[in-house]
This record gives C-alpha cells, structure tokens and sequence, in this order.
C-alpha cells in the first residue's frame, strides 16, 4: 500500500537531505530538459538528406599557372580525360560542392510582369554539364536533365536553362508546376533562365543557412579563373585508387598546374558539421553525468535513509510489512521527492528555454522534453532505489527486538 | 493458544555452533498472562522472536491459534504477525517522524483498513492508553512511560489474540513501570492472551504463570498472582507435587 501520508510527515520531519536532493532534481531536470533539446535540434540538424550519394562523391580543384592557356579548352579536354578513366561514374565541372561551406548564391526574380515581379529566396548555384545530376546522384523528380548540346561555355551570365531543387521550386512558385516557369538572375527580365528540371533533394554548401535546401543547377561549363573544380562520381570503393590516377592523367595531359584538394562529401559533411557534432556530445557528456549524479545521490540517499532506519525497518516488518510494503514505501517516498522536482524543474526548464531562445536565438523548447526527462527520471529513480530498497525489504523483522 | 513442541534453534557460523533453544516445550492458553524471565543469554529473546514469527527455528512444532507456523512464507508469517500479535518492545520502537495516531495507525495500514475503519481504531486504542488528547504529538514530546503507552495503543489497535512484550518496562522508571503493568493487567482481564519477558521478579510475579528460560530449556513453575506458595521449580528428575499438578506444565528436557 502507498503509505503517502505518512511519507509526507516523514519527509516533514526530515527537511535537509530531501530538500537537497529536490533541489539537485529540479536543476538536473532544468538543464536536461534544455539538453537533450538542443541536442536533438543539432541531431536533426546532422541528418538532414543532401540529396547525394555522399559516399560516392568527391571534389578536387586544379590550379593552371601557365599563361596564356584557353581554360575553356582546358576544362573540356581534361573532363574528357577524367570520363575516361576506369572507375569513374560520371564527373562535371562545378561552382561549388555541396556541404563544403562555400560557393555561390544569389536571388533571382520572377513574375508574369515587372510591376508583379517578386524575389525568389536566395539559393545555391551550380554551374555545371549535362553530368551534374549524374555526378551528384540526385533524382529528378519532374522534367529533364541537360542535353550536352544545351551547355554552354565560359561565362556564368551565358546560362539559359535551370534545373532546380524542389524546395525552391515550393517556396517560389507553391503548387504550381515548376517546369516550364521563369526567373531572372537579377532584376525583371534580365538573364532569363527557363526551369526545365526539378529534382528532389539539393543541398547547398552552407548547413548554417535557412536556405540550405533551395539549389539551382545551371547549365554553364565555367572556364573564367587558372582554378577550376571538379566533381567525381566513382564506382564504390575505387575513390582512393583514382585520386593517383586523376593527377597522372592530368599531369599527363599539363603538367604546369596544381591539382590538390581530393575531399569526399563525406569528408566534407564531417568538417562542416563539425561543430553541431561537439556541441551534441558535449552536452550529452553533460546529460549522462548530471543524470549519473542525480541517480548516485538517489542511492545514497536511499542507502542514508536504509543505515538510519535499520531499526525502524524491523519494527514495520515485525508489525506486519510484507517486503513488498518496504521496497514500495522507499519507492514511493523517493517518487514523492523525484515527481516534486521534476514538476517545479520542468517549470525552471521552460523559463531557461525561454531564456535561451531571446538570448541566443535558440528555438523555443518543446515542451515534451521536460515531459521526457520528468519521466526518464521517474524510471531512473526506480532503477536507484530498487535494489537499496529491495536490500532494505531483506532485514529480518527480529532487529525489531534488539536492543542496540 | 500457542504450542511449541520439541522447538531448537541453532545458531551456525564457520567456527562455532550455538544452541539458542533446546527441545523448547512451551503450551500457552488463551486467557493467560505468562512471564518470562531468565538470566542473559539464557535464550529469552529468541524464544520471543520465534513466538512471534520474527524468526524462524531449526527443528520442533509450533502451532499458533491451531495453525501450524512451521514452514509459512514470508508474506503469510507478516500476515500473522499483522493480525494476531501485538509486539511490544522494551525501546518503545516508536517512529520518531510520525505523530502518536500516524503510529498507532502503521499495522492497521499494512492490514489494509480504510482510513474511517483505522481513525475508529486509532482513537480507540488512545482512548485506552488515556492518550487520545495528545495524538497530534511527536513521540519526543512524551515521556517514557506515554510512549509505552502509545507502543502498547499501537499493539491493541489490530485487535490481537496476544500480545508479545519484551521488557516492556525496561526503560522506565518504577512508577512508569507499575502503570504500565497495570495498563498490561487490564488488557489482560478483557481477555488478551500476554507473554512478558522481563527480567523484573516483581513484575513477573504478577503474572499468573512464571517460566523461567536457563540455557535454552523451559523451567516452568505455576505462580499464582497474589498466592502465598512459594514458587517451586521443577526439572525434569523431579515431578510436581501432587498439588500443583493440575497448574503445572511439562518440563522441557
């Protein structure tokens, strides 16, 4: 039977270890409410699909410094080079790569008329050949890919076609169909380019942004700077064999320019997360031990409270406690205790995330996660009180008749 | 009412062996107010434990109310306790947290009462105790005579067939002690089965039979409360007289 009444006049009586367990309770609830929160926010944050095969996927970038080369004509005899090798799946040309924390971005405009023209979010640019969509393994969702004969050369502002990522198409044009519409790169009716694909998922390369998901694919093979990217597509596991044989191949082909800078996205994923991913294991160190703290200062307590009332244990038992009536009254004292804390923590909880959300600009703290932690520490308690309590159902009713 | 046949009780450790109880033979009647002394160590605690379920023996018969207690689990020997037995300790065993109802109250929680049914009990067995305007008191702002008074409330509120004391006036001074044995004796008189340990000849001398615990075997000799005879002790070389036979048990061998 519970016994809560009695409990209560118990702890009445017995203000200080309670009250400092309660009080250790509700800031372990307070913290890790806010914790696990933002560890989950960090956790979700990492998973998001990029849309890529990552593991299939790496970058490396060439520096020419021969002058007077024709980098257009370069680009387009060292793809053919790459293409050819043994392993490769598909590669391009590319402005950026995907999760590496830099590239290009740019709003466009779009409308049926300049007076109704609107700006269209801010998205990444990737300039790229008829191989992009192959290379980064996104799927096409609507329309088509590049033909070869559509892809230009040279200059970014010669692009015409578009492919873009869902999400942009969405957010700009709703329900409406993508394919087929226009934007604008810059104002209304400057550089019209006339979306012929969308494909599913396309992340940029900043996981920072809000924007992260909108992406546009244009169809420039770029050939400005002496530095050039590429993107590679290789069959699995071959990765590591073609890095040395890209470089002699296009050693081969000139032998005056840098060719460095062989990253998986995978790689890339890692460093540009790299932070969420310490802040998610730092605070989840800090969860385990505060929850490891809290959980050892239950089964002392409940260890105390067992030493100091070995005698009184005895008298219940020798009044007709059954053990299962000893082991539920440290229980229950304990939930008392664990159930107070947790309710006035999980008040403390939401005023911190509150707290944090107008300081840091953190979202706002969901509120199943004091929920969670109240309930994760009730079944914390009874692991930390169980086998203390079960030890204490053990002593023998006859300590009840010993005088010392 | 309480029949122990042929009870021992062994202590074992890796060196040592201890006989507690030897070949204990004890029959009590409903009704009776029996005193138990004997000298330290002679076997008093632990025959007390056993007549009250605290703990087990090692071989022997012992019947409770008819039921044979031998070998009951743990949850129905805590039943038993519950129901039938009142323990009285020479410390009191109050719990010092709870006021004087919330400890009158702790067995009739564990027989599962409501709480209309346990207030009723409660106040009753205050009211018998004469402490029924203090139940709102902590332990400590009584004397030690009130507490014995609040642990004898505590015992008589299950309504038990007998109640077990172990020095119940141990720890009070001798005028605490004659109320104490006087509460004893009315209880007694309404019909309440009583086993005292006690190491006080006075006291024992009260009661209406006297056994003497020496080395773990029962020396039983019939005191009559009052009566002039002196108290004759029997063995087992040595029968009764032919005028105590009828008052006087069996000795243990």
């Amino acid at each position: 039977m519970l016994q809560i009444k009695p409990i209560i006049s118990t702890l009445r009586h017995n203000k200080s270890g309670p009250l400092l367990l309660l009080l250790q309770i509700i800031l372990s609830v307070a913290i890790v409410a806010n914790a696990s929160f933002i560890i989950n926010e960090r956790v979700q944050l990492m998973s998001r699909e990029s849309g890529l095969v990552e593991d299939e996927v790496f970058d490396f970038t060439v520096y020419n410094f021969e002058e007077g080369v024709d980098y257009t004509a370069q680009n387009s005899r060292d793809m053919d080079i790459i293409r050819g090798l043994a392993g490769v799946k598909a590669s391009t040309t590319s402005s950026m790569t995907p999760l590496s924390g830099g590239g290009w971005s740019s709003t466009f405009t779009y409308g049926q008329s300049e007076e109704t023209a609107k700006d269209a979010p801010q998205a990444a640019i990737y300039y790229g050949d008829e191989q992009m969509v192959e290379t980064l393994g996104v799927e096409m969702i609507a329309g088509r890919n590049f033909y070869q004969s559509e892809i230009e050369s040279g200059h970014p502002n010669t692009a015409n076609l578009a492919i873009v990522s869902q999400a942009f198409a969405t957010v700009t044009w709703g329900d409406e169909p993508a394919v087929g519409q226009t934007i604008y790169a810059g104002g209304y009716g400057e550089q019209a380019l006339k979306v012929i694909g969308v494909v599913k998922t396309l992340q940029g390369a900043w996981v920072n942004s809000s924007h992260l998901d909108n992406a546009i694919i244009l169809n420039v093979e770029l050939g400005l700077t002496s530095f050039n990217r590429f993107l590679v597509r290789a069959e699995p596991g071959l990765m590591t064999e073609l890095k040395p044989q890209i470089i002699a191949a296009l050693h081969k082909e000139n032998k005056n320019r840098v060719i460095d800078g062989f990253t998986m996205i995978t790689e890339h994923r890692k460093r540009v997360y790299r932070d969420h991913e310490l802040m998610a294991t730092v605070l989840s160190m800090m969860v385990i031990l505060l929850l490891l703290i809290t959980s050892l200062g239950l089964a002392g307590m409940v260890m105390f409270n067992i030493e100091r009332r070995t005698k009184q244990i005895g008298t219940r038992r020798a009044l007709g406690a059954k053990k299962r009536d000893i082991v539920s009254f440290f229980l229950v004292e304990n939930y008392i205790i664990c159930l107070t804390g947790g309710v006035i923590g999980a008040l403390v909880a939401v005023q911190l995330g509150r707290q944090l959300m107008s300081v840091y600009s953190l979202p706002q703290l969901e509120l199943i996660y004091p929920i969670a932690t109240v309930v994760g520490l009730v079944v914390l308690t009874t692991v930390a009180v169980i086998l203390p309590a079960r030890k204490a159902a053990k002593i023998s009713p006859a300590i009840a008749t010993r005088s010392v | 009412m309480l029949s122990m046949k042929s009870i021992s009780k062994v202590f074992k450790t890796d060196l040592v062996e201890t006989h507690a109880l030897r070949d204990f033979n004890l029959e009590v009647k409903e009704g009776e107010f029996v005193a138990v002394t004997g000298p330290s160590g002679s076997g008093k605690t632990t025959f007390l434990n056993i007549a009250g379920l605290l703990e087990g023996f090692t071989h022997g018969d012992y019947f409770l109310d008819g039921v044979n207690i031998s070998n009951l689990s743990d949850n129905k020997s805590a039943a038993i306790r519950n129901e039938k037995i009142g323990f009285i300790f020479q410390g009191f065993n109050l719990i010092p947290d709870l006021n004087l109802a919330e400890n009158v109250e702790v067995p009739l929680r564990y027989r599962g009462f409501n709480a209309a049914e346990r207030k009723r009990r409660v106040q009753h067995a205050l009211e018998q105790v004469g402490l029924a305007a203090r139940m709102k008191h902590l332990p400590s702002q009584l004397s030690g005579g009130q507490q014995q008074r609040v642990a004898i409330a505590r015992a008589l509120a299950g309504e038990p067939r007998f109640l077990l004391a172990d020095e119940p006036t141990g720890n009070l001074d001798s005028m605490m002690a004659r109320q104490v044995m006087e509460l004893l004796e009315e209880i007694n008189k309404a019909g309440t089965t009583i086993i005292m340990v006690t190491h006080d000849p006075e006291l024992a001398r009260r009661a209406q039979r006297n056994i003497q615990i020496v080395d773990g075997q029962v020396c039983d000799f019939t005191m009559y409360q009052g009566g002039a005879e002196k108290p004759h002790l029997v063995s087992d070389t040595e029968s009764p007289s032919d005028g105590q036979q009828a008052q006087t048990e069996q000795v243990a061998g």
